[in-house]
């Protein structure tokens, strides 16, 4: 176990720089999750961090100790690959025990790490057979293995689900998480997908083109997202954003030729223009004909749930609804706004304005 | 359901119709070969499809050496398969060192080696001979067997490199990050991991450069010249030298050296599978 910094680390490929100074810290044990869109830079960060890539400017740092000189091998990490990278010639258990076999470690040692890890990974019955032999859920889980099997000071997971099929990938979600609350190990993990993130992280860096949007936790980004790419980025179905005139002296954006409602709060921020954001769950259908009118275009039930594709004003909006509703395609409608859930950016840097 | 049945005996047809004349065409010049070499010497060109009265002594004239071009037959036997084998061995050395640097370790220059390689087969081996001739003068090493085997590392090398290098490229990076992180050297790496994963193509290849090496007759003939230091190749050549050649005796001696290859391909065929490193990696 152990603790992780990055010092104004940057990258660059030739000319092209692709993460451009970034610094923050990981503690003991907390479990990471780096997030972007692809071509963000996470994957090459996590790759830094593995000793897989040269650092072009900048310091990591380990347990104290920077690493940028360390070879990968002795930064005592392990790495699960988002294509599994198992060795195909070796079996289940050779490829659990390889890492150890490099080290010269005794047969017994071994023998009783694989056991321990193939114990925590339900993989006791498959020891003996090759990585074609096993489903894709399974390989994934000797790859953890492998990486259980070193007792690293960090656990690094490049996007290891996203070749699993939806159902599986929920499931191998929890199993990892679990694994995490119970091995404690300081984890990084990279992936595109939100929900993913969201679900498993102790603390979620998103990034963005090279830099780090916002850390913070997975509700503290759901609902204070510290700008408009943080905001849109966190969240499904992603927040709608409407772009209009904080009229002084309203208490209500224009856009779309509809007043959107403001809370007092924020009526200091009067007289730009900025961008108006409320989460599709925060905003109800009004039963008094009152608040803001919207056309329904598409009703999408989910059973527990409801989720109506609306358009006001020409532009798109989403609404998500408990229950059912008897609402058609066609139909006008109002919409009560949850005005304390409401989110104001710049019209121009997209900061949060509070 | 009928529609595919016709479409599939139509394909079969047209396949018998090209394969057909392809295998007579094969084995005609073999059977051939095979009808000398079981013939005696006064009905060997007889025209016959069987001969009259099928015999065996050919055999025991090569077996023991019985004729003057063939006092040294299994010596030559000899030379011929330690040539093959080293230059198999070389050359497998020397291509898999290649390509796994540069497809794997990625050295500076790779590209310009591999365009190198390629430019070696712009000019035709034939043309080379000569060339190659004053060399391996200049060097002492003319009717040394080291100057054909070198000389047939030489021409084999280019090729083989190719071949391993898109072989090796086809195998997974992750494979080399993922023992990286595990703590391989690079050496380690190559042991462990790379050469199991090429063990298909190492037989190929290892394959055609002794073929190349055992089949090679031009650049034999020219820089080696001592009767007990010449491949069987060359000492088929030398039957011809004569006005009245002994044809069933040469034939004899042709069936017999290619035995060894036919073995040697039948032999490896079942390793020149591809689908080892299936499971790797999700494609």
């Amino acid at each position: 176990m152990a603790s992780v910094s990055f010092h104004n680390i940057k990258k660059s490929f030739g000319k092209t720089d692709i993460i451009h100074g970034i610094s923050f810290d990981i503690r003991d044990g907390e479990f990471v999750v780096l997030v972007g869109p692809s071509g963000c830079g996470k994957s090459t960060l996590l790759r830094m961090l593995a000793g897989l890539e040269d650092i072009t400017d900048g310091e990591i740092i380990i347990d104290n100790t920077p690493v940028n000189d360390l070879e990968a091998k002795d930064r005592d990490i392990a790495m699960v690959f988002q294509s599994y990278a198992l060795y195909p010639h070796m079996t289940v258990r050779e490829n659990m025990g390889f890492s150890l076999r490099l080290r010269k470690a005794n047969a017994q040692l071994m023998q009783e790490r694989v056991a321990h890890a193939a114990r925590i990974l339900n993989l006791e019955s498959l020891l003996e057979r090759y990585p074609r032999e096993l489903s894709g859920g399974q390989r994934q889980r000797v790859a953890m293995g492998r990486a259980i099997v070193r007792d690293p000071k960090v656990f690094l997971f490049d996007e290891p689900l996203s070749n699993l099929d939806a159902k599986l990938r929920v499931a191998m979600r929890a199993e990892i998480k679990e694994l995490h609350q119970r091995l404690k190990t300081t984890t990084v993990y990279v992936t595109h997908d939100q929900i993913e993130a969201m679900t498993m992280a102790d603390r979620i860096v998103v990034m963005h083109d090279g830099i780090v949007e916002q850390i913070g936790t997975p509700l503290e980004l759901f609902d204070i997202p510290g700008n408009l790419f943080v905001a849109q980025f966190i969240g499904s179905p992603a927040m709608n954003v409407v772009k209009g005139d904080f009229k002084a002296g309203t208490q209500a954006v224009a856009a779309q030729g509809v007043q959107w409602p403001v809370p007092a709060s924020l009526a200091r921020h009067a007289g730009r223009t900025v961008h108006y954001g409320i989460r599709p769950s925060d905003m109800t259908l009004s039963t008094t004909q009152q608040g803001v009118p919207a056309q329904v275009v598409v009703v999408e039930p989910t059973g527990a749930e409801t989720e109506l594709l609306l358009h006001v004003g020409g532009s798109p909006l989403t609404l998500v609804m408990h229950g059912r509703t008897s609402v058609q395609p066609g139909d006008t409608v109002h919409l009560d706004i949850d005005v304390s859930k409401v989110h104001l950016f710049d019209g121009q840097t997209e900061q949060r304005l509070d | 359901m009928k529609r595919s049945f016709l479409k599939t005996v139509t394909t079969e047809a047209k396949l018998l119709l090209i394969g057909i004349p392809v295998l007579v065409w094969t084995l005609v010049p073999i059977y051939h070969m095979f009808l000398f070499a079981i013939s005696a010497r006064d009905s060997a060109t007889s025209g016959r499809l069987w001969p009259q009265e099928p015999t065996l002594q050919n055999f025991d004239f090569v077996f023991h050496q019985k004729h003057f071009y063939l006092d040294h037959f299994w010596i030559q036997m000899g030379n011929s398969l330690l040539i093959a084998l080293t230059v198999g061995f070389l050359t497998l050395l020397i291509a898999t060192c290649a390509a796994f640097a540069i497809s794997r370790l990625k050295v500076r220059g790779g590209r310009t080696v591999m365009n190198l390689a390629l430019f070696t087969y712009f000019i035709p081996a034939a043309f080379l001979a000569v060339p190659m001739y004053k060399t391996m003068g200049l060097y002492g090493l003319l009717n040394s067997q080291w100057a054909l085997i070198l000389a047939m590392v030489t021409i084999a090398s280019p090729y083989c490199i190719w071949v391993l290098k898109q072989a090796s490229d086809k195998l997974p990076y992750e494979l080399d990050e993922a023992a990286r992180m595990d703590g391989a050297s690079p050496m380690q790496l190559f042991f462990m991991v790379y050469l199991p994963l090429m063990v298909p193509s190492l037989v190929a290849v290892g394959t055609y450069s002794l073929l190349l090496a055992w089949n090679e007759y031009l650049y034999a003939f020219l820089l080696l010249s001592n009767d007990k230091s010449v491949t069987v190749a060359v000492a088929l050549g030398n039957f011809l030298s004569a006005d009245d050649s002994p044809w069933e005796l040469l034939m004899t001696t042709g069936l017999i050296y290619a035995m060894p290859p036919a073995a040697i391909y039948y032999t490896f065929k079942r390793y020149m599978v591809s689908g080892l490193t299936s499971g790797a990696v999700k494609s």
